[in-house]
């Protein structure tokens, strides 16, 4: 019984003991007033943004220049106003701050720059109207057949491998294929890897990803390289493909991009991507808005960052003159050059050969 | 933390051999035809307990918000403890599984959603010693947890998953009392994990960096310093004839933190639960009429 007492009181006094020794971890809090939220909103920016080194942004001097603008007299559209304005210094189309009333946006990436697409224009003088759609893919046949056309037009719509294997199939005649990310503004990252598993015959090293260990501004994994295999069973598509871009080609096209470009059949034509080679994470702040932000940065296979975007092989703008015409000039050098290309010879060479001369 | 481990394994090691060599066979009896111990004149019931629970949750899961989400918790569970074959009057085992559930509001907002799931399956053992209308119980218990935390609005990253494997420690104090003539156990039930293993992504480390292959440091050591899990479950038991309702209040405290991501869990729940005793037979070889019953509690 003196033993059973002994272990009863260490019992009691230990448990006590345990609770207040490590209850729950601290989690930092703020005021829902217009500091609080602001404080929030920067401090989830400075613990989680993964660019800040690449943009040579100082964003302490960031916040005190935005925070000194805070007055309590402010109306609510004013500081969302402000707080975009901050958030808009970090120049990168992946962040957003989401109200029920407004969504920011940085758009200087892409409006700054023609935009080189028309899809009205190319439905109806290309088309004719007439193309097999679904999960965000667009397809026909272009000039007797001997040119395939797919029009991508979000990664947000899932893709499957058999409308991609019934795509192929029904170009099985085509010298080459035309694929149009142009205004691809992104989406699954998943979907990048299940089209680019029907282009090759072999495993690639896709690239590298890393994301951060820790808040502060250099915490980083090293780099885990990651490949893409060829799909298991399926159409591969080993002729010539040329990738049209635009400066709204982002975030997972962009990856697409990124990834393809290495093909020896690739080439790309058009203007330079619009980037976001961030994966992205969202957040909350006390009055309830989200942000969203780069988090996890994505390399290419050569270690390189596309965030900034990617120079096409061939760099081509739609003229006015073009579209005047009802004709898109960088859709028709697409054309000119599969059509150029003897099907029986075309391979990596003949391709990239005719795109620089 | 490897000398923190070492020590657990070291007791919980010295506590099972104990067990071993103290052993008595309380109500067995010694065949001496076939060298062995019949234990046909004792009876050890198992008691099933079907619980419904309902309260409160409060959640931070920094890898999803910075923000704490509180709302409404509910769980359903199932419980089977028994007396030991080895030692039954001495030694008590218990296995459960358990679904929780909770739907939880960021504060103070409240304009988004942030649903809780997991589900546990646990196995105690744990020794017993009665003294007058008390009975106190201790020892230790293993546990496997998975489930996860969904925030729908956060698209990109949506979902924060968990999963453990732990070993701990329980204890328990039942006072056998009655009520309006009818038997009633007060209980208080206490588990804490100490040692196992967590997922726990890294940081800022996607679940698409994982789904491409990097499983690098996503099982983590677990001691209460960093995996801090508390449940108390106090209960009250009625016989109301061959059937016994529980009324009860548990209380549970979960705080994980590893790269710098924090999850917190504190949950009051309401039980309701419903228990019987019952015990196998078999029609061919009936108990002895000297049977003993030992039960698991009560």
């Amino acid at each position: 019984m003196k033993a059973l007492r002994l272990l009863l009181i260490t019992l009691l006094a230990l448990l006590p003991a345990t609770l207040g020794l490590t209850g729950c971890h601290s989690v930092e809090s703020w005021d829902n007033d217009y500091y609080g939220n602001f404080d929030a909103l920067w401090t989830v920016v400075d613990e989680h943004y993964c660019f800040f080194r690449e943009k040579d942004l100082d964003w302490e001097a960031v916040g005190e220049k935005y925070r000194a603008q805070i007055s309590p007299d402010m109306d609510m559209h004013a500081f969302f106003d402000l707080c975009s304005d901050m958030l808009a210094e970090l120049r990168d189309g992946h962040v957003n701050l989401s109200s029920w009333f407004a969504v920011s946006y940085y758009r200087e990436w892409w409006s700054a720059y023609p935009q080189n697409f028309d899809w009205r224009l190319i439905q109806e003088r290309y088309l004719n109207f007439d193309y097999t759609t679904a999960g965000g893919m667009s397809y026909a046949l272009l000039d007797d057949g001997k040119v395939g056309y797919c029009y991508y037009s979000t990664f947000s719509a899932p893709v499957s491998d058999a409308f991609i294997n019934d795509m192929f199939l029904s170009m099985r005649d085509a010298a080459g294929l035309i694929l149009d990310l142009r205004d691809n503004g992104g989406g699954e990252l998943t979907n990048v890897e299940r089209i680019v598993a029907h282009f090759i015959d072999e495993p690639i090293l896709a690239g590298y990803i890393t994301h951060k260990t820790g808040p502060g501004h250099g915490d980083f994994s090293k780099p885990y390289p990651y490949s893409y295999d060829p799909v298991s069973a399926g159409v591969l598509w080993l002729r010539p493909v040329i990738i049209l871009t635009n400066r709204s080609t982002f975030s997972a096209a962009n990856n697409l991009v990124q990834v393809m470009r290495r093909l020896p059949n690739v080439v790309v034509i058009g203007d330079r991507t619009g980037g976001g080679s961030g994966a992205p994470l969202s957040s909350q702040i006390p009055c309830g808005w989200s942000v969203r932000f780069s988090a996890s940065p994505i390399y290419d296979a050569d270690m390189k960052l596309t965030e900034n975007g990617i120079d096409p092989d061939l760099h081509i703008d739609m003229t006015p003159e073009s579209i005047y015409e009802g004709h898109d000039n960088i859709l028709d050098k697409a054309i000119e050059l599969i059509v150029s290309l003897d099907s029986g010879t075309s391979d990596n060479y003949t391709l990239k050969s005719a795109i620089h001369q | 933390m490897t000398g923190f481990f070492v020590a657990v394994l070291t007791v919980l090691c010295t506590t099972f051999a104990a067990v071993a060599e103290d052993r008595i066979r309380v109500g067995s009896t010694y065949d001496a035809d076939t060298n062995s111990v019949r234990l046909d004149t004792l009876l050890r019931p198992v008691l099933s307990v079907y619980s419904i629970e309902a309260g409160t949750a409060h959640i931070a899961q920094t890898y999803l918000s910075p923000l704490h989400n509180s709302g409404a918790a509910i769980a359903l569970g199932y419980d089977r403890s028994q007396a030991m074959a080895f030692d039954p009057s001495r030694w008590v085992m218990s296995l459960g599984f358990r679904l929780d559930g909770a739907r939880t509001f960021n504060e103070p907002a409240r304009n988004k959603v942030l649903w809780d799931m997991s589900l546990r399956a646990s196995w105690s053992m744990m020794r017993r010693w009665n003294v007058g209308a008390w009975s106190f119980f201790a020892g230790g218990h293993t546990a496997l947890d998975a489930g996860a935390q969904y925030v729908p609005a956060n698209g990109n990253n949506p979902v924060a998953a968990k999963a453990s494997w732990t070993i701990g420690a329980s204890a328990a104090a039942a006072y056998h009392t009655a009520l309006a003539r009818k038997p009633l156990t007060l209980r208080y039930l206490a588990e804490m994990p100490l040692t196992g293993v967590f997922f726990a992504p890294e940081y800022g480390e996607l679940y698409y960096e994982i789904y491409l292959g990097n499983h690098r440091g996503l099982v983590r050591g677990a001691w209460p310093g960093n995996f801090f899990r508390y449940s108390g479950l106090l209960s009250a038991d009625v016989r109301l004839g061959s059937t016994i309702l529980r009324l009860g209040y548990r209380l549970n405290i979960s705080s994980v933190k590893a790269s710098d991501i924090v999850c917190n869990n504190v949950g009051h729940m309401a039980v309701l639960a419903i228990a019987s005793e019952w015990i196998s037979l078999s029609p061919t070889r009936r108990p002895s009429p000297q049977a003993r019953i030992i039960s698991s509690l009560y």
